[in-house]
């Protein structure tokens, strides 16, 4: 667990990602221990970074003056942006081991959750872009870290739930649909938030 | 032998007028999305359109839509229903001249139907641009499409008529039915008529269209598509055919009331509205039906995936379908409209649904298909490889970068300031969303290369082989 879970992690994400996967591949990690050891941690990233970068220099969504909002609502939009991500790690962790059932791949639930904390890791880290809220330079670091991610995915998941490659393609592919559902829902209730009072001044 | 059976001996399946509707929808493809990648990059540098009207935005959009779904996305759908539907009811197809009329008619009916959008002749009704003329010859090729297809279900020797058929048929009778409605003009001259609708009436009508076109084509049509393609290429049967028949008719009656929320917030009845919303959101349940029928459907034959590029086109399709296909009623739903409507955010939506879905379909069909039909290899399964992470990549940058510049636009013209103005002009706006168009055009030009190595992997298949002749299975004599 250690060894797989160190904070060299990132950087064998990285440079080693086989080797990782291989390491997962043997372990049987707690769930508790990879959630609070690990993924806790990579979750309040965004919001914290989110919350800096915003209350300092406000977002700027590409036109010249940017847009600055109020502490409490800030801290209310940060708050809430913690939640999201907190219910998308852990239903994508159950719907993971929902699926482990179809396509024959290990069931224990400690595995599912390294598993999802891995392919979650490039994006935690590329949230350091949050602290420089302009939403293009976010798109610009956040793309490369996706497509990362979803190698990760594609990559690790056979080797680390024990199933073939093209078991594990289906297996990704399924997770890559609802993980788009997922997040174009956190779009969606975002905007209904924001026309329901909670963020930005808005003329409807 | 009896009559019957030596009829059947020397019987085979029209697959010819097949091969050249998989061709002719492909060389659309690359037209189509070549004019899509032209007119993103004069999002980006608008002075590519050189003063040229014909090569002005306005022009070539219209070329792009009307060439991807009618001349790419159509023609599929004609050589898939051609295919299948001889396949599932063990005949020929009735009137197999007739079939080769509509491939032919068709494909004059389009490039004519280009040329006249370049020129500058349309309706200015959205996806229903063409002038009557081409107006009454699209109503003819369509009943010559239902004349081939329903014969050939009339004339079937086996007793049930196979899910897919459904899908085909339902497409064939709404798309006559809209087109007709929709269509209905008083000419003026031989390039201009007048809508016999007036005002919100008319709105009412063209969305009423608009949104049942991509039901009962880009939707409805390609589910056809994907219930005969994909246990065919999986080897098993639909995971639940009880399921797709209650998914067909639930859907056939949810969609046909959607409409109205492409007029949230207009001059039409509130009630409209919000019986447009929630019927779009009904839909939701039979969209998914058939999207989880499919996923279940091959992830038992996971061992194909070994040896078949194509079925990583369809379970991605998939993927994109289950997004598309949730994304449309969340945007349906009024306090998200007021942000995504009139923003790229939309033009995303449509894409993950045209890109992902439509083209990905279509893509692992005819990867299927195309050595098929010529009773050979593909000719690279590297090169299909190679254009389905081409295809993965663009899709994704594509919607990632059109949500950013969605939802920057929705907030942007709606910020307002201490003193309850607007904050921001809509030049500001416009201004702000040249990188996500750069963006774009990057997602547009990585979708389009893998199209180029598909035309290339095809022609290099086909060339020097002709179409071979299949029979229909001889047991089939026993139900005839």
């Amino acid at each position: 667990m250690k060894s797989a879970f160190s904070p060299r992690l990132i950087l064998r994400l990285l440079f080693q990602p086989n080797n990782v996967f291989k390491e997962l591949a043997e372990l049987k990690p707690s769930s508790i221990a990879v959630f609070f050891k690990v993924a806790l941690w990579f979750g309040v990233l965004p919001p914290l970074f989110a919350y800096i970068g915003a209350s300092k220099f406000g977002w700027r969504l590409g036109t010249v003056e940017p847009l600055s909002l109020q502490k409490e609502i800030l801290l209310s939009i940060s708050v809430a942006y913690f939640i999201a991500l907190l219910f998308g790690f852990i239903s994508t962790v159950i719907v993971s081991r929902w699926m482990a059932t179809t396509y024959g791949a290990r069931q224990s639930l400690g595995i599912h959750f390294a598993m999802i904390t891995v392919v979650g890791a490039p994006l935690a880290v590329g949230s350091i872009v949050h602290l420089y809220p302009d939403v293009f330079i976010n798109i610009l670091v956040l793309i490369p870290a996706l497509l990362w991610s979803m190698y990760l995915l594609y990559r690790g998941l056979p080797i680390v739930l024990h199933i073939t490659p093209e078991r594990g393609m289906l297996m990704s592919s399924s997770l890559i649909g609802y993980l788009l559902v997922a997040f174009v829902s956190l779009l969606g209730i975002t905007v209904f938030l924001w026309i329901n009072g909670i963020g930005p001044l808005m003329g409807v | 032998m009896s009559d019957p059976a030596k009829k059947l001996s020397v019987e085979i399946y029209s697959d010819r007028v097949v091969t050249t509707l998989v061709m002719f929808s492909v060389i659309w493809a690359v037209i189509g999305m070549l004019a899509g990648v032209y007119i993103a990059a004069e999002m980006v540098w608008p002075a590519l359109n050189f003063d040229q009207s014909w090569l002005s935005f306005g022009r070539l959009r219209t070329f792009h839509t009307n060439v991807v779904i009618f001349g790419f996305g159509v023609s599929a759908l004609m050589g898939t229903a051609y295919y299948s539907v001889q396949r599932t009811s063990h005949v020929r197809l009735y009137a197999s001249n007739l079939a080769w009329f509509t491939c032919w008619a068709w494909q004059i009916a389009i490039l004519a139907g280009g040329i006249s959008l370049l020129m500058g002749l349309t309706t200015s009704k959205e996806y229903a641009e063409l002038e009557w003329p081409f107006d009454i010859a699209i109503t003819l090729v369509w009943v010559c499409f239902a004349i081939v297809f329903f014969g050939t279900i009339a004339k079937r020797r086996i007793k049930q008529i196979y899910i897919s058929n459904w899908f085909y048929g339902g497409l064939i009778i709404v798309i006559a039915m809209l087109h007709i409605v929709n269509n209905l003009a008083l000419p003026v001259t031989l390039t201009k008529s007048y809508s016999l609708y007036a005002g919100a009436q008319d709105a009412i009508v063209q969305w009423w269209y608009g949104h049942n076109a991509v039901g009962f084509l880009l939707t409805g049509g390609f589910l056809g598509m994907m219930y005969y393609f994909l246990p065919k290429q999986a080897e098993r049967p639909i995971w639940s055919y009880k399921l797709s028949i209650v998914a067909f008719w639930a859907f056939t009656y949810s969609y046909i009331w959607a409409g109205p929320h492409h007029l949230h917030f207009n001059a039409i009845p509130e009630w409209v509205q919000n019986l447009g919303m929630v019927m779009s959101l009904v839909l939701l349940a039979p969209s998914w039906a058939s999207m989880v029928n499919g996923i279940m459907t091959v992830s038992s034959a996971w061992e194909k995936l070994r040896s078949d590029p194509s079925l990583k086109f369809i379970v991605l399709a998939l993927a994109f379908y289950g997004l598309a296909t949730f994304e449309g009623p969340m945007l349906a739903i009024k306090s998200v409209n007021i942000i995504s409507h009139f923003t790229e955010w939309t033009i995303g939506h449509v894409h993950s649904g045209a890109l992902g879905w439509n083209a990905m379909i279509t893509y692992g069909t005819f990867y299927f298909l195309v050595p098929r039909l010529v009773g050979g290899n593909l000719y690279s399964v590297k090169l299909a490889n190679l254009h389905f992470w081409l295809a993965l990549a663009g899709t994704i940058l594509y919607i990632v970068a059109l949500w950013g510049a969605g939802v920057s636009q929705g907030v942007l013209w709606l910020s307002l300031d201490d003193l309850g103005e607007l904050r921001y002009s809509f030049n500001e706006v416009m201004a702000a969303m040249k990188p996500y168009y750069l963006l774009r055009l990057v997602a547009g030009i990585l979708f389009f290369i893998g199209t180029l190595l598909m035309i290339y992997n095809f022609s290099k298949t086909i060339v020097g082989r002709r179409t071979i002749a299949v029979r229909p299975p001889i047991e089939s004599l026993a139900v005839a």
